[in-house]
């Protein structure tokens, strides 16, 4: 028996997977993979969310549809997707929160120091990053789909999130409990003053607590060892093999366990025993092999699923369909890989 | 009424603590807090500086 890899063998032995993630560097095969296992779901009759939020809009070019920053998009049947506008959405966010000021303060122009601090946490890229998985949040809290696919941005602070959301929990308790104190020695200061006041922390405190909740749900749902495949694209080069074993430590590091990776863009080796193919072609399978030693051997038990080397560019309907059918039961085997490592 | 500052004071470093390089929340919430910390923000800015400065001090 060929020991055989596929997103298949996976949905089997997780049937209750609810959300897949695809994280790695751009440029991987994250966006192609994300489209792909969408389709691959809504033909087996499953309401699927493809969402993305590369400012270059490339699921727009798979799709080859203008998606970008226009909401959720039926595809095909059962296939939506969702290509948002970060940029657009804490431009707006950011607009409400001035407008909160003025209207508490009963002022007209924002004081320069806090304009100050709004124009530099928009600068940050933790920003962009933090905004998007807000957008995340949203998308699967109103459970409108049986399924979502993500297709994420560079993934170092969703990480940060997930170790923040245990340390904010438990700030959020201490800060409630000492507010809790505080209030019953102020019993002595003047009753409209601490009413003011009071009423003032309470809100922050409402606010604290609905920040805490979906940083906690945010981490909830990519760490759901049950609802949630997280996974990561790598192709046969140096650097992605390097940040995929970064990655796999920091998930070890806070106790997480990564689905598996997607090994994309492999020539098939069968290539050097064709007579017909040309020379060129055979160097690059050669080239390859020292890397597909190293990923077979890093990470053998993770592959979820091998992808070809594509002979164009994977667009429009018809080439995800290729694709598609590779995530779901690769042509290539693990025996291949190892086949290549010995050779 | 020690407690109280105590609040103030940890909420102030939840907002803009990343100004002073201690983020412990993503900015996309801290700018939440931020309408409550507004008459708070110029002499915290100032007191925090102050305890930098002394700490500089003190380790350089």
């Amino acid at each position: 028996m060929p020991r055989s890899v596929g997103f298949k063998y996976l949905f089997e032995k997780r049937p209750e997977l609810k959300i897949a993630i695809f994280a790695g560097k751009g440029g991987l095969g994250k966006t192609t993979s994300s489209a792909a296992l969408s389709y691959k779901l809504s033909t087996m009759g499953k309401r699927v969310l493809c969402f993305s939020t590369d400012p270059q809009a490339s699921l727009s070019d798979i799709f080859e549809k203008d998606l970008f920053g226009k909401g959720e998009i039926e595809i095909s049947k059962n296939l939506y997707v969702l290509e948002i506008d970060a940029d657009k959405r804490i431009k707006e966010y950011v607009d409400s929160i001035r407008q909160k000021i003025k209207d508490m303060y009963k002022i007209e122009e924002i004081p320069r120091e806090v304009e100050d601090y709004i124009e530099s946490a928009v600068a940050e890229p933790a920003m962009y990053e933090s905004a998007v998985y807000d957008a995340m949040l949203d998308v699967v809290s109103q459970n409108k789909y049986d399924f979502y696919v993500f297709d994420m941005p560079p993934f170092g602070h969703g990480i940060r999130m997930v170790a923040m959301a245990d340390i904010l929990s438990k700030w959020v308790d201490k800060i409630t409990e000492a507010r809790r104190q505080a209030y019953e020695y102020e019993k002595v200061a003047s009753r409209l003053k601490r009413e003011k006041y009071t009423e003032r922390e309470d809100q922050l405190l409402k606010e604290l607590e609905s920040i805490r909740d979906r940083i906690v749900s945010f981490s909830r749902l990519i760490t759901d060892p049950k609802g949630t495949a997280f996974t990561m694209v790598l192709i046969p080069e140096k650097m992605a093999i390097v940040d995929t074993e970064k990655a796999l430590k920091m998930f070890e590091e806070l106790g997480l366990r990564m689905s598996g990776v997607v090994v994309n863009q492999v020539y098939p080796p069968a290539i050097l025993e064709d007579p017909r193919a040309p020379e060129y072609l055979k160097k690059r399978v050669e080239a390859q092999k020292p890397f597909l030693r190293e990923i077979y051997e890093k990470f053998e038990d993770l592959i979820l699923a091998i992808i070809p080397m594509l002979r164009r560019e994977p667009r429009g309907l018809e080439m995800i369909e290729a694709v598609a059918k590779e995530l779901w039961e690769s042509t290539i085997t693990l025996d291949d890989l190892e086949a290549i490592s010995k050779r | 009424m020690k407690e109280k500052m105590y609040i103030e004071y940890l909420f102030m470093l939840m907002t803009i603590g990343d100004m002073m390089g201690i983020p412990l929340l993503p900015p996309y919430y801290t700018l939440r807090l931020l309408p409550y910390m507004v008459p708070n923000i110029k002499g915290w800015k100032l007191r925090m500086l102050r305890e930098r400065d002394f700490t500089d001090i003190v380790t350089g």
